[in-house]
């Protein structure tokens, strides 16, 4: 290898979607939970739950759109208990949040010790006819695994759901303002649980990406805290899928150099390179927030972490 | 037909909340029993073994008197800033980066410092560690209202990658047979332990900071502010308090406690710095934090409960082979189980047929 050359770049892009079209998944996931006013702090627990699903389906089956499918489901599923815990019992979003979190994490640990050591074939890449000539981007977008091309699908129909029909407005506006969702007779509750139901399905296919694509093998903790990189990159975002691929592909590109120049023999442990993507995650939350403090216009959705009771003021 | 209505109760009662916590405990071990059987290990004899091997046995109460002493801290961390609704889910980074300082002490003068000044000096090392790593979130909300829930867990991920740098490179030690430990620390550097047992007396720092905490809450003019801001940070605003002033303190103060337990469990259990240090106890601090509603005595009652998830958790560990996940699994189920109940002590239930 002979440094910094264009190739050199060019394979890092591509590591780049690699390694961030997981987050890209469970930052969309994110997005859609958070715009119908429910926080979501268990990410990186059903992305576990996610990859340790998708692991033992593909290897069961040697079906990656089963492996997929799967994960997604039992994600979701495991979704629902916060849904349960904080839209129907009312309870503190945030806790709820964290006890997803540390839930999924025992329930993959707890499942997956016998998956530890077992491995499975990775997901081939498939060069797109006529799009991967492109110059340069062709390689980098589009020769890449089916995953990758199913994420781009993904952040389409989450941005046309959300923004162009009735039921994303519905959505939405529960999450702005869900007394007045509620006036005109929607039901607060239905919307809620569905958002929790669709994130957590998104959040489950980016912990698929992890098994099935970039390790082939399950681990303890596979996805060593990406999710709540996902977590900040929904406030970076500002609650958008469009910008959640801006997002999740930046923090692929910082999570790629931090491999690509361990590789190159830079000078430099490789244990501060592991601290990079955390830094610049603060680092990207605090920019993120003092562009609101300055603009004074939030994106936030304005009922986000607040319990909705029928004719109960917070 | 029956008509369930929900009445919001006006306060919920201790006895009310004690009573609802007790029984999401009970929920959660009756659910945990099922996971059980799920990976073959048959629940009774599982949870009777942690009876009789750990609440039984007197090594049993030493290693749970051990477990108590960093949960106290955490716990106190956590409960700490909870009082100013501030969420300090970083105590865990804030125990590692405790450690580290004190690990470079004991290192560096382990050997030629006596006990009575390395053992202090190392305590207040550490405490300034720990407060100094919760100083970056606690600056960036104070100033900026960043998000702390999310700097101070991500801190975290930092701390523990600068553990893995030191114990795998500049502080490795040679005769280590290449694991990524450093040397023993000299005998000067152990905490001491009561009489000749293996407890060590960390637990007393946490008691101590508890009546110390509680007494700065109620009789101090920083814990009144600390109180009405906590309760209603409009009246914090309007009464002229300086919030700002008050969460950086209040984070930092929230560190520094759980830098400290990062120097009571290397000096006292490890006696030199390794990965997993801790086991996830920052997390468990803001559980217990939660159960006990900060409560100073709630802490002491839920911290001792947590212990016994732990040192089961160790035990079924050895005798069934079960993952350390379990004691995850665990706790995920108690907060998801006291969150759901909480909704029967905020509302009266009210029936009617109709």
């Amino acid at each position: 290898m002979n440094g910094f050359g264009v190739e050199f770049i060019i394979l890092t892009f591509i590591a780049s979607v690699k390694m961030g079209t997981p987050l890209l998944f469970a930052t969309m996931g994110g997005v859609v939970n958070e715009r119908s006013g429910v926080v979501n702090l268990g990410i990186d627990g059903l992305m576990l739950v996610g990859a340790l699903t998708a692991f033992v389906v593909k290897l069961n089956y040697d079906s990656t759109w089963l492996a997929v499918l799967a994960a997604a489901l039992v994600s979701a599923a495991v979704a629902l208990i916060h849904a349960l815990v904080c839209i129907s019992l009312r309870a503190n979003q945030i806790a709820s949040g964290l006890a997803l979190g540390l839930f999924g994490v025992g329930l993959s640990g707890l499942f997956g010790a016998p998956y530890v050591g077992k491995s499975i074939v990775a997901l081939p890449d498939i060069a797109v006819p006529v799009l991967s000539s492109i110059p340069l981007l062709g390689r980098v977008l589009f020769q890449q695994d089916g995953l990758v091309y199913f994420s781009f699908f993904c952040v389409a129909l989450t941005w046309y759901l959300l923004f162009y029909t009735r039921t994303g407005l519905n959505l939405r506006s529960t999450g702005e303002a869900p007394e007045v969702s509620n006036s005109i007779g929607l039901s607060v509750t239905k919307y809620r649980y569905m958002a929790v139901w669709v994130g957590g399905l998104l959040i489950g296919v980016g912990g698929a990406y992890f098994p099935l694509v970039l390790t082939s093998f399950w681990v303890d903790n596979l996805t060593a805290g990406r999710g709540w990189i996902a977590v900040a990159l929904v406030i970076f975002a500002f609650w958008h899928p469009g910008k959640a691929l801006l997002g999740a592909y930046l923090f692929g590109a910082a999570l790629a150099l931090q491999l690509r120049l361990q590789l190159l023999g830079v000078k430099m442990s490789p244990y501060f390179l592991e601290m990079l993507p955390y830094v610049l995650t603060i680092l990207v939350l605090t920019l993120a927030t003092i562009r609101y403090n300055i603009k004074g216009v939030s994106q936030m959705p304005a009922a986000l972490g607040l319990t909705f009771v029928k004719g109960e003021k917070h | 037909m029956l008509y369930v209505s929900f009445e919001k109760r006006l306060r919920t009662s201790f006895y009310t909340r004690t009573g609802y916590n007790l029984l999401s405990i009970l929920i959660a071990v009756v659910i945990g029993g099922v996971f059980l059987a799920l990976v073959d290990a048959n629940p009774f004899s599982a949870y009777g073994s942690i009876v009789s091997e750990v609440l039984m046995t007197s090594y049993g109460w030493e290693d749970l008197l051990t477990k108590m002493s960093p949960l106290l801290l955490t716990g106190v961390a956590v409960a700490l800033a909870a009082n100013m609704r501030i969420w300090n889910i970083g105590a865990e980074g804030q125990l590692y980066f405790g450690a580290v300082i004190t690990t470079w002490i004991a290192l560096n003068y382990g050997s030629t410092t006596s006990s009575a000044v390395i053992i202090p000096m190392m305590m207040a090392a550490a405490m300034v560690a720990g407060a100094l790593w919760a100083m970056i979130p606690a600056i960036l909300k104070a100033q900026y209202n960043v998000n702390e829930i999310i700097t101070t867990l991500l801190m975290n991920y930092i701390a523990i990658s600068l553990v893995d740098y030191f114990v795998f490179g500049p502080w490795r030690d040679p005769k280590g047979l290449n694991f990524p430990i450093t040397e023993e620390f000299a005998a000067s550097a152990n905490l001491p332990t009561f009489g000749d047992s293996p407890v060590h007396i960390g637990i007393l720092f946490g008691l101590a900071l508890i009546v110390i905490i509680y007494f700065v809450l109620k009789k101090t003019n920083i814990g009144v502010q600390i109180t009405i801001t906590g309760d209603n940070p409009d009246a914090g605003f309007y009464s002229g308090i300086n919030i700002k002033r008050l969460i950086i303190i209040i984070l930092m103060v929230s560190g520094a406690i759980a830098g400290l337990a990062g120097m009571t469990e290397i000096t006292g259990v490890q006696h030199r710095l390794r990965q997993n240090i801790s086991l996830g106890y920052g997390f468990t601090g803001v559980i217990i934090a939660w159960l006990a509603r900060n409560h100073p005595l709630g802490i002491v009652f839920y911290t001792f409960f947590m212990a016994i998830v732990f040192v089961g958790g160790e035990l079924l560990q050895i005798n069934y082979g079960l993952p350390k996940a379990m004691i995850d699994l665990f706790q995920g189920m108690i907060l998801f189980c006291v969150l759901g109940l909480e909704i029967f002590g905020a509302y009266k239930l009210k029936f009617k047929w109709v």
